[in-house]
């Protein structure tokens, strides 16, 4: 039985693929989407060089709230990792990962998943641009 | 007494993490006002898109009233 069952965890260490998916995948089902969020090399035309993540003491919190409605809504167990402090080009930030019976359920909970961990967590990130100027990104 | 803790780009336009709001805020827009009038234009633009958390619940709800405790928040841009 799909169990509803959720994993939240907002760290700085190194996100564990492997160990976020093993908690969303039962003998049940027959498809996992894992949506990872990497950081890339360029934004709004500027070169990137790197991103510095800062939480809200809570945010771990708001993540798991957020996994807990989706889980809600789905009945599926659901599964997301955030990473903060200094990550660059390349670095996984954010882990967010469904498995279901079937595709379809996984691509849409994994899709509405990543949008509201976007929507409602307390986290942000400044950017350090190639020119050696760095902004908060969304302001 | 409110406490106002702050966050990120709101802690770089406030200048600390943390202060004692020493007027009296009965509401949010009590206080957003109170932090553009000290704060200017770099809180301002902070707070045009940002929101409060009020109690463990995010707010940009200018009537909600303030307790002991208010985090400013500026856009969310995890991912």
């Amino acid at each position: 039985m799909a169990d509803g069952a959720v994993f939240a965890l907002v760290t700085d260490a190194v996100l564990d693929r492997a160990a976020v998916e093993a908690f969303v995948v039962t003998v049940e089902d027959g498809a996992v989407v894992t949506f990872e969020g990497i950081i890339r090399d360029h934004d709004h035309g500027a070169g990137v060089s790197a991103l510095d993540y800062e939480a809200h003491p809570d945010a771990e919190s708001f993540l798991r709230d957020v996994c807990t409605e989706v889980a809600a809504e789905t009945g599926l167990r659901i599964a997301a990792a955030h990473r903060i402090g200094h990550l660059v080009i390349g670095d996984v930030a954010l882990i967010a990962a469904v498995a279901a019976p079937h595709r379809a359920d996984a691509f849409a909970a994994c899709s509405r998943l990543v949008d509201l961990i976007k929507e409602r967590t307390p986290i942000w990130k400044r950017q350090h641009l190639d020119d050696g100027v760095s902004e908060w990104v969304g302001l | 007494m409110t406490v106002v803790r702050y966050f990120a780009a709101a802690a770089e336009a406030s200048g600390c993490d943390e202060e004692i709001w020493d007027e009296p805020v009965a509401t949010v827009g009590e206080l957003r006002a109170g932090l553009v009038a000290r704060y200017g234009e770099p809180m301002s633009r902070v707070l045009s898109t940002g929101s409060f958390l009020v109690d463990g619940m995010v707010s940009r709800d200018p009537s909600r009233a303030v307790g002991e405790r208010v985090d400013v928040l500026p856009p969310f841009a995890g991912g």
